[in-house]
């Protein structure tokens, strides 16, 4: 049995044990999984917003996951730190939905689809490949990431299905 | 910026003197029965603990809901939410004809103008009050569970504090029997412009 760690709204967890999985639950937010499976060392992050409009950085540990921007940078260094190589490191993501849907065409609620546009560039600008993602729609998910396999699990009590990237 | 207790209290009270001036009028001529309501609740919660705010009977449950978002001179949010099963109650009473079928086009709509109805009426209130210029955004209808919902508000909220105030209020029609519960979410910076 896996120890499981979960992730809060804007949280960030890295792990170096494959006895331990993370896990979160994203509607429009993004969760972003950075990984480097020789090194043992994995993060993720429960992103709410693309990017930290103050420039300021957080200093509440429980905080840091919230802007795609900032929660990036602190993954990267914090995996480093834990002896994970930076070209070794990959992403997967999940999330970004649209939940709610208007009969108009105005995009007010569109955050969703923002996190996850925000978070490609960064990655790109990161030089950190994108393997694989499940992203937008309209639905909520559950996410677990296994370091010793380095999958990403996906799980929808609405839609009643689970599905591995 | 967080809230003391003695804000919340005041915040409630104020909600609810709006509540009463605008709103129950305006449900009870839509629904056609006289309204009541009371305030369940009126906390801060962090944004990285929605668990605090989601019951049991909640997380268990898909919701119907309506998100509205109110800019200019006051920024808040409104989510309208019932179990899925009960708003086809609430649309079937809406529309005069039973609603047998999922939830979609005229159906959601009725539910939309629910929540439109009942955000209008509480700008409405506090702008009379107030003299405060509110904006609302067109309504945001979604079947999900309620988890889901509440994630989507607080994301789309776009909040730069970590926490927000949160009055869950709970309208009741004695005669159909229908629950409609409404969140009103606020930046904790902003409630005090309601407390003048």
């Amino acid at each position: 049995m896996k120890h499981v760690i979960e992730i809060k709204m804007g949280g960030l967890e890295i792990i170096t044990s494959e006895a331990e999985e993370l896990k979160t639950f994203v509607g429009s937010c993004v969760a972003i999984c950075l990984f480097d499976l020789t090194s043992h060392v994995a993060g993720m992050a429960h992103v709410i917003l693309p990017r930290k409009s103050d420039g300021k950085q957080s200093t509440v540990k429980n905080d840091i996951g919230k802007y795609a921007d900032e929660a990036l940078s602190y993954m990267i260094d914090g995996m480093i730190q834990k002896g994970a190589d930076p070209k070794r490191i990959k992403a997967k993501m999940a999330g970004g939905a649209t939940i709610f849907a208007h009969e108009s065409e105005t995009s007010l609620f569109s955050v969703g689809p923002r996190n996850t546009i925000s978070l490609r560039q960064i990655l790109k600008e990161n030089n950190i490949p994108l393997v694989s993602e499940d992203t937008g729609e309209n639905f909520g998910r559950w996410v677990r990431f296994d370091l010793h396999s380095g999958t990403l699990t996906i799980t929808s009590n609405l839609k009643k299905f689970e599905k591995m990237i | 910026m967080s809230a003391n207790c003695h804000d919340l209290k005041k915040l409630n009270s104020v909600l609810d003197s709006f509540i009463v001036q605008k709103t129950i009028p305006a449900l009870g001529s839509m629904l056609g029965e006289p309204m009541m309501h009371s305030i369940k609740k009126t906390q801060e919660i962090p944004i990285t603990n929605l668990d605090l705010i989601i019951s049991d009977l909640e997380e268990m449950n898909v919701m119907s809901a309506v998100y509205i978002k109110c800019d200019g001179d006051l920024h808040m949010g409104a989510l309208l939410y019932l179990p899925e099963n009960e708003s086809k109650t609430l649309a079937s009473k809406l529309l005069g004809r039973p609603i047998s079928n999922e939830l979609e086009g005229i159906t959601t709509s009725s539910i939309s103008e629910i929540g439109n109805i009942l955000t209008a009426s509480i700008i409405n209130a506090i702008s009379d009050d107030t003299g405060y210029k509110i904006y609302s955004s067109v309504p945001g209808y979604a079947v999900e569970f309620f988890r889901t919902l509440l994630e989507a508000v607080v994301a789309d909220f776009g909040n730069e504090s970590d926490t927000l105030i949160v009055s869950h209020v709970e309208f009741h029609g004695p005669k159909s029997g229908i629950v409609i519960h409404m969140l009103l979410i606020q930046n904790p910076s902003e409630i005090k412009k309601l407390m003048i």
